[in-house]
């Protein structure tokens, strides 16, 4: 009897569990489905701002790629890939016809910028909004250097292509000169030593009157454009106008191509500049060149826009003999050494390494393309000593207020900007070029046997509260250390002054978005 | 025997009510269980959008800002006639636009009303437009606006505070009711100077001190989530850090 019951018991039960089980999946499918809803619609709001955001930095790293590869140091420099493609300074510009092409195809997908019948291969449209007409068919193509990878679990960048050309009035859509047209044929020059009517430095793009002979100072501006097509179709089309960074005071004659040289071993700018020698025999301010190989010679002491007080020729012609060097020239052959060599060098530097505000103007340049900028007051040995440089690694150093380089025994490679007081121990060497402007003081009491082998260049452009002066202040250069060790002085050297210059890095002038119309 | 097994056939009301019942507590502590995580649910969704909003309007205005101040004068060899033409520089100033330069302070120092803490006005050209705009972001309350005019030789504040120009841009940004501690300004500006670049507002950037020697402004946005947090009954921020840098012209 016991077990029938048993059964049909059970046989009931399982129909009340069926129906709890079925209300119970009911309520949470329901719930589950509406989650998966509303995290769906989060997430496609979340990859469209994504994708639109990865073309823009797609298009940018483009860019980058371009503007770095313009560089003479890049070890994909586009110079050792298509031979004289980018322009040496001063020399001859890249003609108009001249366009390059850095492609990016993703696979084995065809990019082919000059295309203009075939939207499927990114056609280079803005060509024709800047030009009037079709790409040149025969502008150069080259492969970028970060292609994107084979493999879609490492998206890489996305760019298509990248044109680097000359540019004009025209192409740019605006009126350089504002004489109320664009011009479609002279290429567009960036002159960084340009001045206002008042004298003030306002560099700015130019319309070279007469071409191929732009002011001296001038150099050719150029145009990297840039286009990001993601998977998805999200385009973005970006622009740079850049122009070679010059750091060098050297004057440029009409028609000559750049030279990094110094027009003295030791320059000091504005009147009465002071100098004090130790007067001793292992003391030398050497204006012949130490580069191997080199007859070259500049000035041993060169002075700008003004003379050497007399106690520093007094101070100069007790030691004639420790001071040789050539008088100031443009070129030609080097005549034998004179001493002692001073005088004049302002007709050998640019003009705006000749005023307060043009070297001013010098120093912020350098600080925003320098390795390390240091707050001074610094010490030799807290600042200088944990910095990588090396005679293969010239760095440019940068100290904003006085630098103390006692006791420090180092030696330093490269570019040192101090814009307060400069206060050298001869115990220190440094390899490159040594720049005091802002106080201009360059002061030393220490005895050592080290030196500074490249060139010097002192001015003094603000007074003691930090204000801009109108005209230059006398430069101090003073080195009195008592004793017979009071270190090697100056040697001129080319070859360390254009090394620690290193190669001419690409300012951008001008970032814009091109909007693109589909 | 018979008829007690007819009779067992249907559900007793006994058994109904034990079903009901233990049908009912498990859907009590399911329901439980779920109104707790849909509240963490609502929360989180809530969180997660007002980090949605704030990135995509950080993202606006540090790319508005990399973009802003073309064509600038170095592109002119002589300066153009219509202010339209040109950007003086990234951004544009109130009072005295564009004849005399003010000072940027903070916590409402400094002569510039703006740009300031909370207000700043980009000048640059937008998309196809060959004429220069005023693009204005100004936070009001707790609503962050954004505005864009075209750019004229009336003082850019006016121009952009004509109806209808400022638009809700972000809305619940708390920078200058910041409950968490002191107001923490939106836009924090570094300025070039003779040694480097340094905070515009500082001592020690003197006579740089100036909206056109702004070289980067720091973006700093707080956003409340619009309603309190259901378990815990306080509101939920989130702060989100940008840089923009100017390129025009740059380095």
């Amino acid at each position: 009897m016991r077990s029938p019951r048993a059964t049909r018991i059970c046989k009931r039960e399982s129909g009340a569990a069926l129906l709890i089980a079925i209300f119970a999946l009911l309520l949470i499918s329901v719930v589950a489905i509406a989650l998966v809803v509303s995290a769906g619609t989060d997430n496609a709001l979340a990859g469209n701002y994504r994708t639109s955001a990865s073309a823009y930095y797609a298009a940018l790293a483009g860019l980058e790629e371009a503007r770095g590869r313009l560089y003479g140091n890049n070890p994909n420099y586009i110079n050792k890939t298509v031979s004289n493609f980018v322009p040496t300074p001063y020399g001859p510009p890249l003609p108009l016809t001249n366009v390059l092409y850095i492609i990016n195809p993703a696979g084995s997908e065809t990019v082919a910028p000059t295309d203009l019948s075939n939207p499927a291969t990114n056609p280079d449209t803005e060509y024709q909004n800047e030009f009037g007409g079709p790409p040149p068919t025969s502008a150069t193509q080259i492969n970028s250097v970060s292609p994107v990878p084979s493999s879609p679990a490492l998206p890489g960048q996305s760019f298509k292509w990248v044109r680097i050309n000359a540019v004009t009035e025209s192409a740019l859509g605006l009126d350089v000169n504002s004489d109320g047209s664009t011009d479609p044929t002279t290429l567009l020059y960036f002159d960084p030593a340009r001045t206002d009517t008042f004298g003030n430095p306002r560099p700015s793009l130019i319309v070279p009157a007469a071409q191929p002979t732009p002011p001296t100072t001038a150099v050719q501006a150029l145009e990297i454009t840039s286009l990001a097509v993601l998977p998805n179709g999200s385009r973005r089309m970006l622009q740079y106008v850049v122009a070679p960074a010059i750091a060098s005071p050297r004057f440029v004659a009409s028609g000559s191509t750049l030279d990094l040289s110094f027009p003295a071993a030791l320059t000091l700018a504005g009147n009465n500049a002071n100098f004090q020698g130790p007067g001793t025999s292992s003391f030398y301010i050497n204006g012949q060149d130490q580069c191997a190989g080199s007859t070259q010679m500049v000035t041993a002491i060169g002075t700008v826009n003004g003379a050497l007080s007399s106690s520093s020729l007094t101070n100069i012609n007790d030691d004639p003999s420790n001071y040789p060097g050539g008088p100031p020239r443009v070129g030609g052959p080097p005549p034998p050494p004179t001493t002692p060599s001073f005088g004049d060098v302002s007709s050998l530097v640019r003009p705006d390494w000749q005023t307060p505000s043009g070297l001013d103007a010098v120093v912020q340049n350098i600080t925003k393309g320098a390795d390390v900028v240091l707050s001074g007051p610094v010490n030799g040995n807290t600042g200088l000593t944990p910095l990588a440089m090396s005679a293969s690694n010239p760095i440019t150093v940068v100290v904003n207020g006085d630098l103390d380089l006692t006791s420090w025994h180092g030696v330093g490679y490269g570019i040192l900007l101090v814009t307060g007081t400069l206060k050298y121990d001869p115990d220190a060497t440094w390899e490159g070029l040594v720049l005091v402007i802002g106080q201009g003081q360059f002061i030393s009491t220490k005895a050592g046997t080290g030196g500074i082998d490249g060139a010097v260049f002192i001015a003094q452009t603000r007074d003691i509260a930090g204000n801009l002066l109108s005209t230059l202040g006398p430069a101090t250069f003073s080195q009195g250390a008592a004793g017979p060790n009071s270190g090697r002085g100056i040697y001129y050297n080319s070859c360390l002054v254009r090394s620690a210059q290193g190669p001419l890095t690409y300012k951008v002038l001008s970032f814009r978005e091109i909007p693109l119309t589909n | 025997m018979l008829a007690r097994e007819r009779a067992e056939l249907g559900f007793s009301i006994l058994e109904l009510m034990v079903a009901m019942a233990i049908f009912l507590v498990l859907c009590g502590a399911m329901f439980g269980l779920l109104q707790v995580s849909q509240q963490k649910y609502s929360s989180e969704t809530q969180l997660s959008g007002a980090v949605q909003d704030a990135r995509l309007a950080l993202d606006q205005i540090v790319r508005d800002f990399n973009v802003s101040g073309y064509p600038s004068l170095e592109m002119f060899s002589s300066q153009p006639t219509l202010p339209v033409t040109y950007a003086l520089g990234p951004v544009a100033w109130s009072p005295n636009y564009p004849s005399a330069v003010c000072t940027i302070g903070t916590g409402g120092g400094g002569s510039c009303t703006t740009p300031g803490d909370y207000d700043l006005i980009l000048e640059t050209r937008l998309g196809t437009d060959p004429s220069v705009s005023w693009v204005r972001y100004q936070l009001i309350s707790t609503t962050l606006y954004r505005g864009v005019v075209q750019k004229s030789s009336t003082d850019p504040a006016t121009a952009t505070s004509g109806s209808g120009v400022m638009v809700p841009f972000l809305a619940n940004v708390v920078n200058a009711v910041n409950p968490n501690g002191s107001p923490q300004p939106i836009f924090r500006y570094t300025c070039d100077t003779p040694g480097g670049p340094i905070a515009c507002a500082s001592s020690a950037a003197g006579l740089a001190n100036s909206p056109l020697n702004i070289r980067d402004v720091d973006v700093t946005l707080i956003v409340a989530t619009p309603q309190r947090d259901m378990q815990t009954q306080v509101v939920k921020f989130v702060e989100l850090n940008g840089r923009g840098h100017r390129s025009n012209p740059t380095n």
